[in-house]
């Protein structure tokens, strides 16, 4: 049969098969559903961020026009907290008691006829405080930490002698902001009840684990539990949790048996469905003085919620970026009065790369040695932790490819030493080593009498190209064009599939679906293995190959049937085979599953009176493993990308000292990258199928983001001498 | 639901006449401001005069000046070809500002009598907010306050006035018309706005149900030279941390005449007189641009976060000032 490893390195840049139903406003987003008989929902959220609730008064929204109900903690039974999921704890129920943990915690839903007359009435709940002083800071006293929350705390070797040992060092602290993940589109949920069956349209990314966590929560079997996702306008990590509006939605349904729709505002999108965390970290690096690491010790510290958990190791990366003989990484969270924190797009990567790739430009400027010379002198060409090869890895070639492309041979070393007008321009670099991620995956692939492929999984498209790559891939696998084959997605009655989140689906669910296809043409040779009438008879899966819209010996070509024949000659309608893919593991496998590589080039201008920061140029090099689909992978990057260069200079969710009140949620107070921020940006893939999966991909949807914040930092020290340590660079650093 | 009325007159004594400077009435014009706030629950008007049907629209000549009806837009001003030849300065404010989407429907009498962006005051969840709630006190003052004033503000309300426009308006001398149920009436506008003071809900000197019907704009002589310089994090789509409206007459290497407005700095549009002063009659060059630009800013208030604008304003000013002394007259 046709396998995977008959694909090309880099896959044809098919455009969108979703591409004409989204531009024709055909594809139907969360918020574009409605049920028959709707009613619509609209929060009330705590205007203090930590204190009691000493009572509540709705009387004046329950008597206002249209209102249905007005939901508090007074009248909601506490509802079960959602079970584990694959990436930790749920977010705890909502409406528990009179507690106050963070400014905008939702105190009431108010639901009514119209949306309007939710969100007047709204505007009428009274509710009463008794306000204690919130903590919000990292270095509140006051706060509880959590020390190793996940247990990837690190430790190889002695730190200590090795910085002792080490000709050259350098010790920083760096700090990032909360940053808000904002997808363009607002989070929604409609929730329907049907005596015991539930139908959800939920913002999510992870369809199978808000049906687990439903079925969890309201007491009813999973299988009675439906939640689609088709589109959504984008996630960041957000869709990756079952969170408390979600909950509250399917409760208000069940209670007023009839459907209930709920759509977040802007400002309420900053405070219920995640944010990635700020922090600060330490960095301590040695070297020997021909620039070869002798130690790195990395400590993270970041802001977490009062009651809930959050995945962020920024130092953990920190382990196995470099090779080097003494590593300590240190990871430590702090609770605080604010909303949840959730990994957004590339989490702890984002901030951990950031104080990594600049401490290692330092450690560079101290030893008066490229940057980019010292990144090749510690290049972990095994993985350092475990001393196994990877499965693939061509961070060697990133770098030299990058380089060639950006010209970095014609950078000068001294900083401060190139202008433009009133600009000063410098160049500089970042490395990435990303972590590999992978979920185990169900798919199922069905050919009907007419010829035509269905081929999904529960997994959902969060608008990066999966529905485009995975079409691709069943065509090719199964010998059909692409327009003859329909990807189903986003629906957790599907066979089960992991997140669209930790760059690991499509290598989780096109694995499954390439399974799926595998064993579906075994499926067609049983079907004809005794059949005198098909010219494929006796065929073993070695013999044929997938062509044509059918099956074709390999040797030779006149001997090869079309499924629609087949089919019909069986008198079958259609015929499905399910696949399932599993995680590689190191210990089998004799290797490390690497994760993508990369690295990023990047020119930026500094006024320099103004301090206005532009990124002028940026070249990113990677390797993704096996591309499936040139474009759609490179518009990964490029986002990627934006939302590094976002992170670097913009992106600052500010909370208000005394209240804790979120000082910018709307989109005119956070600054996202405009076009007119974003330079004309250079992106390449290198490398080769990687050896841990099948289909040899490896994820390249956060990848982009990493790194690129460093390495802007970086250029502005290139540029300007200054040197940075604070994210986002405004120019009031400048100055 | 909150309801309210909605009227759309033809003519002005119409317009005038069903507004009655009720409290509960306000005027609708492109509603860039008007309807962001009331869905915001910040303003609460009972009754909205929709004024975009009276016959206020459109750009004229009237001797040395240009007048230009109230519901001109800003798109519209800033194509018309006097504007582009002989007020860059007006040009380049108006395109600088928001997008492309909001000037087209955003209208000038409008643009002049937009609220502050402070988010304090737009979310009506915050309690204290002078300009809102009066004497409830001002939470901007201990929060983060970076796109605040440093000019005519106290610790009462540092709120920024963030029209772009109107910074090179009040540089320009622009004279505001203004009829109301006592007839017509003209205010130059460097007298129409008042700073924060003691009452920052008091923005400027229309009375309540008055209407603007033109603002009228010097031409600057031939050979004056202006542009206007706006600074801020993001190259579009963003308001101001500092800006500068600048036009500079000079003539044999001295300077006649200067004519400076600041943005980003004022609770109101900022002309800064102090500064021509130290221009007028100087050769231009960077050490007399230095000085205009330290008198600017004298008696600038700040708090931590507003603290970086008393030297970026400055540095906005000599920038200004420096390129446009080196245009071609
Ligand atoms: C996202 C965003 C970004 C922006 N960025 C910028 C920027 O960068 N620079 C900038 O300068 N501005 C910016 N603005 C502000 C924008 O320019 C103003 O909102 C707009 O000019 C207001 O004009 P309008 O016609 O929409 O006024 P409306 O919203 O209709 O009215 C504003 C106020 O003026 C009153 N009013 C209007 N016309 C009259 C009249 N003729 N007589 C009496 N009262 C009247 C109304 O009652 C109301 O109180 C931005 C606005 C937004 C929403
Ligand atoms: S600065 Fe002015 S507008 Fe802002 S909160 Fe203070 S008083 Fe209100």
């Amino acid at each position: 049969m046709s396998t995977a490893r008959e694909l090309p390195v880099v896959g044809p840049a098919l455009d969108r098969v979703d591409g004409p139903a989204k531009t024709a406003g055909q594809a139907r987003y969360p918020s574009d559903f409605d049920a028959p008989g709707q009613a619509h929902g609209a929060l009330v959220q705590s205007t203090i961020a930590a204190g009691r609730i000493t009572g509540i008064d709705t009387s004046a929204a329950e008597a206002a026009p249209g209102v249905l109900a007005v939901f508090t903690h007074l009248n909601v039974p506490p509802l079960p907290r959602g079970p584990m999921t694959g990436l930790g704890v749920s977010p705890p129920a909502p409406l528990r008691d009179d507690r106050i943990l963070h400014h905008g915690q939702h105190v009431a839903l108010v639901v009514a006829e119209t949306r309007e007359q939710a969100t007047a009435a709204a505007r009428l709940v009274r509710v009463g405080y008794a306000s204690v002083e919130p903590v919000l800071d990292l270095d509140d006293p006051r706060a509880t930490t959590v020390d190793d929350p996940w247990g990837l705390d690190s430790e190889r070797g002695d730190v200590e002698a090795g910085l002792a040992a080490s000709a050259v060092r350098v010790e920083a602290t760096y700090t990032t902001p909360d940053n808000t993940n904002n997808p363009l589109g607002l989070f929604s949920t409609l929730a329907a009840w049907d005596g015991d069956r539930l139908t959800v349209h939920d913002a999510t990314q992870w369809p199978s684990m808000v049906r687990e966590t439903l079925a969890h929560v309201f007491g009813v079997p999973e299988t009675s539990v439906r939640v689609l996702s088709p589109y959504l306008g984008g996630g960041f990590g957000a869709g990756l949790r079952a969170w408390p509006h979600v909950i509250l939605a399917v409760h208000a349904a069940r209670e007023l048996r009839r459907p209930v729709k709920l759509v977040l505002t802007r400002p309420q999108m900053f405070t219920s469905v995640g944010h990635r965390p700020k922090g600060v970290q330490h960095v301590r690096l040695g070297a020997s003085a021909d620039g070869r690491l002798l130690a790195i010790e990395h400590r993270g510290r970041s802001l977490l919620a009062a009651e809930d958990d959050d995945y962020e190791p920024f130092a953990a990366g920190s382990a196995v970026a470099y090779a080097c003989p003494n590593v300590l990484t240190r990871d430590q969270q702090v609770r605080a009065n604010v909303p949840a924190p959730v990994s957004m797009r590339a989490p702890a990567h984002a901030q951990g790369g950031f104080a990594l790739e600049s401490a290692m430009d330092e450690l560079a400027q101290a030893l008066e040695l490229d940057p980019l010379e010292l990144r090749l002198r510690n290049v972990a060409d095994v993985h350092p932790a475990l001393g196994l090869p990877w499965t693939s890895n061509a961070l060697r070639e990133c770098y030299a490819v990058g380089a060639e492309r950006f010209g970095w041979s014609r950078r000068p070393a001294r900083p401060r030493s190139q202008r433009d007008g009133h600009w000063l321009v410098g160049q500089a670099m970042a490395g990435v080593s990303y972590p590999w991620y992978q979920a185990p995956s169900l798919a199922r692939a069905t050919v009907t009498a007419d010829g035509h492929a269905v081929v999904g999984g529960s997994g959902m498209d969060i608008g990066t190209g999966t529905y485009t790559v995975l079409t691709q891939l069943s065509a090719r696998l199964l010998g059909l064009p692409p327009e003859r084959v329909r990807l189903e997605l986003g629906d957790s009655d599907l066979p089960k599939a992991p997140q669209a989140g930790g760059s690991g689906l499509t290598g989780a669910l096109g694995s499954a679906v390439h399974d799926a296809c595998t064993k579906l043409l075994d499926a067609f040779l049983d079907l004809v293995r005794d059949d005198p009438a098909s010219p494929l008879r006796g065929s073993a899966p070695e013999d044929v190959l997938a062509a044509d819209g059918g099956i074709r010996r390999r040797d030779d070509a006149d001997r090869s049937e079309t499924y629609d024949a087949i089919l019909a000659r069986h008198g079958r309608r259609e015929l499905s085979a399910d696949g399932s893919s599993t995680p590689a593991r190191p210990a089998e496998l004799g290797m490390a599953p690497a994760g993508a590589f990369g690295a990023h080039f990047v020119e930026v201008k500094v006024d320099e009176d103004l301090g206005l920061v532009r990124v002028s140029r940026l070249t990113t090099v990677i390797d993704g493993g096996r591309i499936l689909n040139e474009k759609t992978a490179r518009s990964q990057i490029i986002g990627g990308a934006i939302g590094g260069i976002g992170m670097a200079l913009f992106e600052d969710t500010i909370t208000d000292p005394v209240s804790g009140r979120i000082a910018n949620a709307t989109f005119g107070d956070y600054l996202v990258p405009v076009h007119a921020d974003i330079p004309a940006m250079d992106v390449t893939f290198v490398g080769e199928p990687d050896r841990a999966s099948p289909l040899g991909t490896k994820g390249v949807g956060e990848v982009g983001l990493v790194g690129v914040a460093a390495a802007i930092a970086n250029a502005v020290h290139h540029a300007t001498g200054i040197r940075v340590r604070s994210l986002p660079i405004t120019l009031d650093a400048l100055l | 639901m909150r309801t309210f009325e909605y009227v759309r007159p033809l003519d002005v004594p119409d317009a005038l006449a069903a507004h009655a400077g009720d409290t509960a009435t306000a005027y609708l014009a492109g509603g860039t401001t008007q309807l962001d706030l009331m869905k915001d629950g910040v303003l609460e008007p009972a009754r909205l005069v929709d004024i975009t049907r009276l016959p206020m629209r459109g750009i004229f000549t009237e001797g040395t000046a240009l007048r230009v009806g109230a519901l001109t837009t800003m798109e519209e001003l800033a194509a018309d070809p006097t504007v582009e030849r002989r007020l860059p300065l007006v040009r380049e404010a108006l395109l600088l500002g928001a997008s492309v989407q909001l000037r087209n429907m955003a209208t000038i009498g409008g643009n002049l009598l937009q609220r502050t962006r402070c988010r304090y005051f737009r979310d009506p969840g915050v309690a204290a907010c002078n300009k809102r709630a009066p004497g409830s006190g001002c939470a901007a003052v201990t929060g983060p306050a970076r796109m605040h004033a440093i000019l005519g503000v106290s610790e009462r309300c540092i709120a920024l006035h963030a029209s772009d426009v109107a910074v090179a308006l009040v540089a320009l001398d622009a004279v505001v018309h203004v009829e109301g149920p006592e007839g017509d009436r003209s205010v130059p506008l460097t007298e129409f706005y008042v700073e924060a003071g003691t009452r920052p809900e008091v923005e400027h000197t229309l009375g309540h149900g008055e209407l603007i019907t033109a603002v009228e704009i010097p031409r600057l002589p031939e050979t004056t030279r202006s542009g206007y310089l706006k600074v801020r994090d993001r190259v579009s789509y963003e308001f101001a941390l500092t800006s500068a409206a600048v036009a500079l007459d000079i003539e044999n290497g001295m300077i006649r005449d200067a004519r400076i407005g600041l943005g980003g700095v004022g609770s109101k549009p900022w002309r800064a007189a102090a500064a021509e002063e130290v221009l007028r009659d100087a050769p231009p060059g960077p050490a007399v641009f230095r000085e205009a630009a330290e008198a600017a800013v004298t008696g600038a208030w700040t708090v931590p976060g507003t603290e970086f604008k008393v030297e970026l304003a400055k540095r906005t000013l000599v920038r200004q000032l420096t390129t446009v002394s080196e245009v071609a007259p």
